[in-house]
């Protein structure tokens, strides 16, 4: 990375934690922290139809052409690919457990390239990213963002990702780098083919970017959040069924 | 004689306790045999829907899509407390609606519960269901958990969530239903609410929206 990028790329991020401080300082943000639902309402209508004119008919060609065994050797290598990740961040977050887990299978895996999961899916390992480590660390939420050919994040989570590529791109050298790369598009198409139906039963409801962003948010703080949450959120909705029971 | 008295109403104290004691045994039994009734009545009603779900996608998966959905309705039907679903999914837009408007939002309602059902009814057909544990919340609520797998380990467990609750006849319908933690009646209900919010709670621009591509 040349020194004007890495300046631009500081600048960027030291952006997203300000926007991330200056919108709410509370940890368990409520669903309609949207300050920037009109332009994200704009972006998401870009980022379907970029779906559906592009990304959607060559995943369903892929579903159709490739065979199942090998689509799933890509998606097992893809998940290998981003293993060291979870590594890192498990270990951020002192998870050992999950760390040593990651670790083993992430060895074990390389065998094949992470192309075939040896271990036959027996190691449950926990999915840790930059975003879930920030969380970790009491930063908030911040606003619902809809990102351009990336989909829903929140500003935390964005920062995340790209902290995490950036980890990526320093632990591994310039031909895995580039390999990585070349893998983006591949993970769109695999990512995109699993959730084919649900996707377009999305676009078929009456508000699809509400439906996004319901699902977003509330799939991101169950993977990160603690089950003190949960179960917070789930005395909270117990509380309102009573009520309409009654 | 004041030892007499003294060994009296110790006797009366000692009577009393016992009494206390029994009858909040008995209570207690009672309640908790309740309690463990609600969660197996809970407990069976998922049971049973799984069993007819899987049936019900083998049997009918040589049908025509419409036929289906008819036929996924009635089960919903059976299962699930609509109108509960409906208030709760609409908030305080619910008492402002009209009674035609509220009929055609519960059966716009159904459609999208039998779509998303539908999502996942051949997927069902060929994993299992395993039910992990059962609790009772609160006063009414009964929460049932359990994992869809794959016998073959080459997808990953679903986690779900049931909540159900009694009804008038005693019987336990669903309340709401997470998948992986994502709540059906929250998302349903932010998608609504949003829709009625900019509308000024004009549930007729709703169901619009809601039938329009279905």
């Amino acid at each position: 990375m040349t020194k004007k990028y890495k300046f631009l790329f500081v600048k960027f991020i030291t952006a997203l934690f300000i926007l991330n401080g200056c919108s709410n300082s509370t940890k368990f943000a409520s669903e309609n922290k949207d300050p920037f639902e009109k332009i994200n309402r704009n972006v998401f209508q870009f980022n379907k139809y970029v779906d559906q004119k592009i990304i959607s008919p060559i995943s369903k060609t892929y579903v159709k052409k490739v065979p199942a065994k090998i689509r799933s050797g890509v998606s097992n290598h893809l998940q290998w690919m981003d293993t060291p990740n979870t590594i890192i961040n498990s270990a951020l977050q002192t998870d050992m457990e999950n760390t040593i887990l990651a670790s083993a299978k992430f060895l074990l895996n390389g065998l094949t390239l992470g192309f075939y999961d040896l271990d036959k899916g027996e190691t449950v390992i926990k999915k840790r990213d930059f975003g879930s480590t920030l969380a970790r660390l009491n930063v908030s939420e911040g606003p619902f963002l809809m990102v351009p050919l990336i989909g829903p994040k929140t500003t935390r989570d964005l920062t995340g990702t790209i902290l995490d590529r950036q980890n990526m791109a320093t632990l591994s050298s310039n031909s895995i780098d580039d390999l990585s790369l070349a893998e983006v598009p591949i993970n769109i198409i695999d990512k995109r083919s699993k959730m084919s139906k649900t996707l377009d039963n999305i676009y078929l409801s009456a508000d699809p970017y509400v439906k996004v962003r319901s699902f977003y948010l509330q799939n991101r703080r169950n993977e990160i959040y603690s089950e003190k949450y949960i179960e917070n959120k789930n005395n909270d909705l117990d509380a309102e069924f009573e009520k309409l029971l009654d | 004689m004041q030892n007499l008295k003294s060994f009296w109403i110790r006797k009366k104290i000692s009577r009393f306790l016992s009494y206390t004691f029994l009858i909040f045994v008995i209570f207690n039994v009672n309640i908790t045999k309740s309690f463990s009734d609600n969660l197996k009545m809970g407990e069976s009603t998922i049971q049973q829907m799984i069993i007819e779900a899987q049936k019900h996608a083998i049997d009918t998966i040589k049908l025509e899509p419409n036929e289906r959905s008819l036929k996924i309705e009635l089960l919903n039907k059976k299962y699930i407390n609509l109108d509960f679903m409906s208030k709760a999914t609409t908030g305080s837009f619910w008492k402002k609606a009209s009674e035609t408007q509220k009929e055609k939002y519960k059966a716009a309602l159904l459609k999208q519960i039998v779509l998303t059902i539908e999502e996942h009814l051949n997927t069902l057909a060929t994993l299992s269901y395993k039910p992990t544990k059962s609790e009772r919340r609160g006063k009414k609520l009964i929460y049932v958990r359990g994992l869809i797998e794959d016998p073959n380990k080459k997808k990953p467990n679903i986690n779900l969530l049931w909540k159900l609750a009694a009804n008038k006849n005693g019987s336990f319908l669903i309340l709401d239903l997470e998948i992986e933690g994502i709540s059906l009646v929250s998302s349903q209900k932010a998608e609504a609410v949003s829709i009625l919010r900019k509308n000024r709670g004009n549930f007729d621009i709703l169901l619009n929206k809601m039938t329009r591509d279905n």
